[in-house]
């Protein structure tokens, strides 16, 4: 049976002590809820004594904390102190590895007011600290009508509207175009329903394709009876960044799924999710299309395709921020965009980001925080920075024109990245679990499992998963 | 000098100085003496005492920074929840194998270290002492970087060097089964504390038991086993606590090699960087605590056996 502790003393004691514990400082804080139901008077006073508000703007918990981003997000910050004289905007950028943490160390003492952009998988460990800005979007009158419903539901959590979509990032194929001139083998299809050399364009003929693109040190390809798996230097596929998150991979080759059954408490893995890790592993293991971790770790640190070395490429439309290296020449010259296959599911998914801005409900000034956020989700500038897709429509031209005018002379088919944004995977696989961060590690424990192991049973493997999961849920309830 | 009416004891105090409870010393000489160790107490007691006391308290909790209002007491489920947590086993398993591992590698290899540049034939002596310490001036994240790429199965030198005699090397930090030798490997690379208090033992042993012992017609293997090892067992026996509790502290190695994670397959998933996850990257900082705690009592355990079974071979001044 479980006590809640009696005293806000003995409260303040552990918090005292646990906060020495973190080298952070300060007290116990208000309940978000207190918070918010008290400031609100005390912002409206503020304002109308003229006192300058003071409202502080995290960054780092997704896109945003790369240093080309910052001067951006440092002028918008500018621009909106500058047009509005009685709020004080501040700017806190985080590395992204240590965000999380150093944002759940402020959040009992010292938290700040406005916290993005955050993606999905974010959210789930910070989502319920979010104001429901809903009444402030009624009572603004704030035009939500140039953004597609969908993407506005994806911020509404438990009935509350936790945020305004901004930035969208759908999923599709970067491919290295050299490398298929080379391979003389025609370039993926880049439009939904559009055939390959005849054939439907399926994750079957993808595979038949990146076998012909993987070729080892002496140039045979993988089809050859003389390839050699142990010395590949050209992958015909990868799916960078993804890393070892099995949920990921999951949705890129099999679609949407869950790992929570419909009660919301049983674990499970979905069939075409066992044959979207099949395909997953196969590949790396069976066919050697798919570069394992070591390979990858040699592949550009990681950045497979910007090696030169990968000819397919399944990654978000973030990715155009890292397609060249910061410094010296490009191994990747000529490349494009093609659209997703269709998975065994009979349908396209293109695995979905999403980012937003939210506030914190433990604000003292929500009016004001709304403000801020009400700037900020309308500044396209930052979009651009954070290479995402507006959520807001009429922005993408502009958007699309700014990347065109970085990449140019290449004309990249961005009529792509729009196409895929209508088969976004839902649910999302940055979607809730019970005990989130615990069977996330534990996905990504798998993941990292059969990345960096041969001969494993797949479907054992993901059996015992499914019971690992399941303790870590009941654990949670 | 006269004596005073206050004067206790056989010493004498200063004219007009008031004895206190502290016995000899007088209040200002007290409150001197306070002061300075003052800074030490507020420091201890600051940041040892009052975080221990937390931890204490947060292992009767489900303390959530992100929640902090929402806590409660759970009584004894954090250590209840420790008995069917198989990441703890396997994590306590991690951290036993390697103490295994590397303890007596470690120990080994430092006491041979020692025992070289110990020898009056080594030319260049210091040299060798100073660049065997060398490795302990650099941050141990820096060092474990500059081993991550020596290790990297594909381009690191350790491979390209075995390749050139013919040698396949293996994927070293990747392999669930060289992870663990890779991070001995890095361990070896930092034994110039542990050298160093070898040779003050090994300096320490008295010329004329060598001589005895030639005499008596022992070699140089008999010289070490009934001379040295006996003379330096109270240094091999520090060596050994320190060792041991230094592995079960292990983490920033296993944190930069595994990016926190304890990759490939939890193979360096070691007691504290698990500890480090529940607590920082899960959140479950009542959890974490309570972990702590666990790791305390393990290796006060530990230390206690070894006090108990040191009377047999480890040799002290008074039994010389």
């Amino acid at each position: 049976m479980y006590r809640p502790i009696g005293t806000r003393r003995s409260l303040g004691v552990m918090g005292a002590g646990f906060v020495l514990f973190l080298a952070a400082c300060g007290t116990q804080g208000t309940s978000p809820s207190e918070a918010a139901e008290s400031s609100e008077p005390e912002a409206s006073a503020s304002a109308a004594s003229g006192e300058v508000v003071e409202i502080e703007w995290f960054v780092g918990l997704g896109t945003g904390e790369n240093e080309e981003q910052i001067p951006t997000e440092e002028a918008v910050v500018a621009a909106f102190n500058e047009a509005n004289p009685n709020i004080h905007l501040t700017l806190t950028v985080v590395d992204n590895t240590e965000a999380a943490t150093t944002l759940a160390a402020r959040l009992p003492s010292d938290p700040p007011d406005i916290i993005g952009p955050i993606g999905i998988r974010g959210l789930q460990s910070f989502g319920d600290q979010l104001l429901d800005i809903g009444p402030y979007i009624e009572s603004s009158g704030v035009d939500l009508s140039e953004i597609p419903q969908a993407l506005i539901d994806v911020y509404n959590v438990d009935g509350k509207q936790i945020g305004i979509p901004m930035a969208v990032y759908p999923s599709f194929i970067y491919y290295n175009k050299s490398l298929f001139d080379e391979a003389q083998l025609a370039y993926p299809p880049h439009e939904v329903g559009e055939q390959y050399e005849g054939q439907d364009w399926t994750w079957e003929v993808l595979r038949d394709l990146a076998l012909q693109l993987t070729v080892d040190a002496n140039g045979n390809d993988a089809t050859s009876a003389e390839f050699d798996p142990e010395n590949v230097e050209v992958y015909g596929l990868d799916a960078q960044f993804t890393e070892n998150d099995t949920r990921a991979w999951s949705t890129i080759f099999g679609g949407s799924g869950s790992v929570v059954a419909d009660d919301g408490s049983t674990a499970q893995w979905p069939d075409n999710w066992r044959h979207g890790l099949q395909f997953f592993y196969d590949g790396i293991w069976v066919d050697h299309i798919i570069p394992n971790q070591t390979a990858v770790q040699a592949l550009a640190d990681g950045n497979t395709f910007q090696s030169g070395l990968v000819a397919m490429d399944v990654v978000h439309q973030w990715y155009t921020c890292c397609v060249y290296p910061g410094e010296g020449d490009p191994p990747v010259t000529d490349w494009d965009i093609a659209v997703l296959p269709v998975g065994p599911d009979g349908v396209i998914t293109s695995k979905l980001h999403a980012d937003t801005i939210g506030i914190l409900d433990s604000t003292e000034h929500p009016d004001e925080a709304f403000e801020v956020l009400r700037f900020l989700a309308a500044s396209p500038e930052l979009t651009q920075v954070w290479g995402a897709l507006p959520a807001i429509e009429n922005q993408r031209d502009a958007f699309f024109a700014g990347l065109d005018e970085r990449f140019t002379p290449l004309e990249i088919d961005w009529n792509v990245s729009t196409q895929m944004l209508e088969y976004p995977d839902n649910p999302s696989h940055e979607a809730f679990m019970p005990s989130f961060d615990e069977a996330d590690s534990a996905n990504k424990d798998f993941g990292s499992r059969l990345w960096n192991t041969a001969g494993l049973d797949l479907a054992a493997e993901i059996d015992a998963h499914v019971q690992l999961l399941q303790g870590i849920f009941d654990e949670g309830t | 000098m006269a004596m005073t009416p206050h004067t206790t004891g056989s010493a004498a105090l200063p004219i007009g100085a008031v004895p206190t409870r502290w016995g000899r010393l007088t209040s200002r000489e007290s409150l001197t003496g306070l002061a300075f160790v003052a800074p030490f107490i507020i420091g201890f007691v600051v940041f040892s005492a009052l975080p221990m006391i937390a931890s204490l308290v947060l292992s009767f909790t489900d303390f959530d920074p992100r929640r902090a209002d929402e806590t409660r007491f759970i009584g004894l489920d954090n250590y209840a929840r420790m008995l069917r947590d198989p990441v703890l086993l396997q994590s306590l398993w991690v951290t036993v194998r390697f103490a295994l591992l590397v303890v007596p590698l470690t120990l080994g290899f430092a006491l041979a270290v020692a025992l070289l540049v110990n020898n009056t034939l080594l030319f260049g002596r210091s040299v060798f002492r100073t660049l065997f310490y060398m490795p302990m001036q650099i941050p141990i994240v820096a060092s474990t970087i500059v081993w991550i790429g020596v290790l990297n199965a594909q381009n690191g030198w350790l491979n390209y060097g075995l390749g050139a005699v013919g040698i396949d090397g293996p994927n070293w930090l990747q392999s669930a089964t060289w992870v663990g030798p890779s991070l001995a490997l890095m361990g070896l690379w930092g034994i110039g504390n542990m050298m160093l208090i070898f040779l003050a033992g090994l300096q320490s042993v008295p010329t004329e038991l060598y001589d005895a012992a030639r005499v008596d017609g022992a070699g140089v293997w008999g010289r070490f086993r009934h001379v040295t090892l006996p003379m330096i067992s109270p240094v091999l026996f520090y060596n050994l606590i320190i060792a041991l509790i230094a592995t079960f502290q292990y983490f920033t190695q296993a944190y930069v090699v595994s990016n926190g994670r304890g990759d490939p397959d939890r193979a360096t998933l070691f007691f504290n960087l698990n500890l480090f996850r529940e607590a920082f990257t899960f959140f479950n900082m009542g959890y974490a605590s309570a972990l702590a705690w666990l790791l305390f009592v393990i290796v006060l355990g530990l230390t206690i056996v070894l006090f108990r079974t040191a009377g047999s071979w480890v040799f002290e001044g008074s039994e010389r």
